[in-house]
């Protein structure tokens, strides 16, 4: 079948099997007859509102509903013309070259940059504003446990006053004689949701009260491969720990989409145990303290952080209590580069012998 | 007997001037292009481009370091096919990476926009690689 004709056009890696200008001219049309549907009828509407006829049904609360809706055609349907137009002829590369164009004209902050600009590394401006004790830097948690605790209890009220009031109508409807069998088999998941949410909120109760925070600092921040660090670890609370390892991870994580779902996908590429201690006993008096050495893998691959796709490096502090869950708690990190490119221009690159297979 | 209509696409001759294609940060790439078997009055315009795209899982990502369009009205003959060379300095990340679910990779680009509307395109590939050495404490 001719190319242009294609109905149905498949996606090979970075090729469409159908024609591209097809493509552009389906989606203007489509762009353009919901702009003009919305236009139309929005009109009519309009029109017929101003009449001074006696109308069998006034529109109420629906005559603007129904504004909001066919404006929202017409504001869709116009900006997709404009966006097709603007798209159609244009190449994604000069499309990005005018974006960072636009992007280096736009308003600069008048603060004189700390570090060289490294494209696609992202900024250590939140990990290096806090002073350390031990250490230079304290650095921040990805997600504290307290917010995690303020989530779980405000889950299990929410619910579990819902699954009550519910309880409580199908109680009710038996004591009168009139049973609701179809609330009653309703409230009967909300019941087990509500019973896990209870579960879950004692469980994070008990990991904030019990183990307590967790303290990292380092002695230098962005990092580079094949440098050395210092790195503190401060551990509170009244428990008796079986293990609590430190290591150091990389992870790659992609995003995409799945028919109208947007995914992540994370995948550990890198996990090194740089310290770990076992059965030792915290208490409020005498938190753990360790105080150990960290060196980035000399072939280590930066951090890099894009629209869709990152690689993160972060330390997590593994731990195993006697009577708690396991927790697991992460401190990002930035890795730089070997060099920012404006040193060693003596050497050759005129090898290939690094080059990946 | 079968009579075969021969359609002839353009070509776009690229070549980037380091055998092994390994640069480093701050590194001055140059490379070279000649565009062959069309007509110059086919030629809407050129678009010569150094880019960096992810590869993997995700929804591919595409940055531009440098980008240069020319058009006949910008050349003297109005003639876009002579051999061109042009070079530029290499930015000091993203580094070419080849993950299991991320990869980045780094290329030259000369895209052909024609008039009659369907681009065509060349890419050669090359390694942004890390400086080696440089060990200590921080």
């Amino acid at each position: 079948m001719a190319r242009w004709l294609r109905v149905w056009e498949k996606k090979r890696g970075t090729r469409r099997t159908g024609s591209k200008l097809v493509g552009t001219l389906g989606e203007a049309l489509f762009s353009a007859t919901l702009f003009v549907l919305g236009g139309v009828s929005l009109t009519t509407l309009l029109v017929l509102r101003a009449l001074p006829i006696e109308h069998p049904f006034p529109p109420g609360f629906g005559f603007w509903v129904m504004v909001i809706v066919l404006s929202s055609f017409m504001l869709l349907g116009g900006g997709g013309v404009i966006w097709t137009w603007l798209n159609a002829g244009t190449s994604p590369e000069r499309r990005s070259a005018l974006a960072k164009r636009a992007a280096a004209i736009g308003p600069k902050t008048m603060a004189t940059p700390q570090r060289p600009e490294l494209p696609c590394i992202p900024s250590d401006a939140n990990l290096t504003n806090s002073p350390g004790v031990k250490q230079r830097y304290r650095l921040p948690e990805v997600q504290s446990p307290a917010w995690r605790l303020i989530l779980a209890i405000v889950f299990c009220i929410i619910w579990t006053v819902s699954a009550a009031l519910l309880s409580l109508m199908a109680l009710i409807s038996f004591f009168r004689g009139e049973p609701e069998y179809f609330l009653t088999i309703f409230a009967i998941p909300f019941l087990a949701v509500s019973g896990w949410a209870i579960y879950d909120m004692h469980r994070q109760w008990s990991l904030y009260a019990g183990i307590g925070p967790t303290h990292v600092e380092i002695s230098d921040h962005p990092l580079q491969p094949g440098r050395e660090y210092w790195v503190y670890v401060s551990q509170s609370g009244r428990v008796a720990m079986k293990a609590l390892a430190v290591q150091l991870v990389c992870e790659e994580c992609a995003t995409f989409r799945q028919g109208t779902d947007i995914r992540i996908e994370q995948k550990r590429v890198f996990n090194r145990q740089i310290d770990r201690r076992t059965d030792f006993r915290i208490t409020p008096d005498g938190p753990l303290e360790l105080e150990t050495r960290l060196e980035i893998p000399v072939d280590a691959m930066h951090s890099f952080q894009s629209e869709h796709n990152a690689i993160n490096w972060k330390l997590v502090i593994y731990g195993e209590a006697g009577a708690w869950p396991s927790f697991e708690r992460c401190f990002p990190i930035i890795v730089y580069p070997h060099h920012d490119g404006q040193q060693d221009h003596h050497r050759t690159a005129d090898f290939a012998q690094n080059l990946p297979s | 007997m079968t009579a075969s209509k021969t359609i002839t696409e353009p070509l776009i001759s690229l070549r980037i001037c380091r055998p092994s294609a390994a640069f480093h940060p701050g590194e001055t790439l140059e490379f070279e292009y000649q565009i062959d078997a069309i007509e110059p009055r086919e030629i809407r315009a050129v678009e010569v481009s150094v880019i960096w795209f992810t590869e993997g899982k995700g929804e591919e990502d595409l940055g531009v370091h440098f980008f240069e369009r020319s058009r006949a009205s910008d050349v003297v003959d109005g003639d876009l096919r002579s051999l061109q060379r042009l070079a530029c300095k290499l930015p000091p990340s993203p580094l070419t990476y080849h993950g299991t679910i991320v990869k980045i990779h780094w290329c030259v680009r000369v895209r052909l926009v024609r008039r009659s509307g369907r681009d065509i395109c060349a890419d050669r590939l090359f390694h942004l690689l890390p400086w080696r050495g440089a060990h200590g404490s921080g």
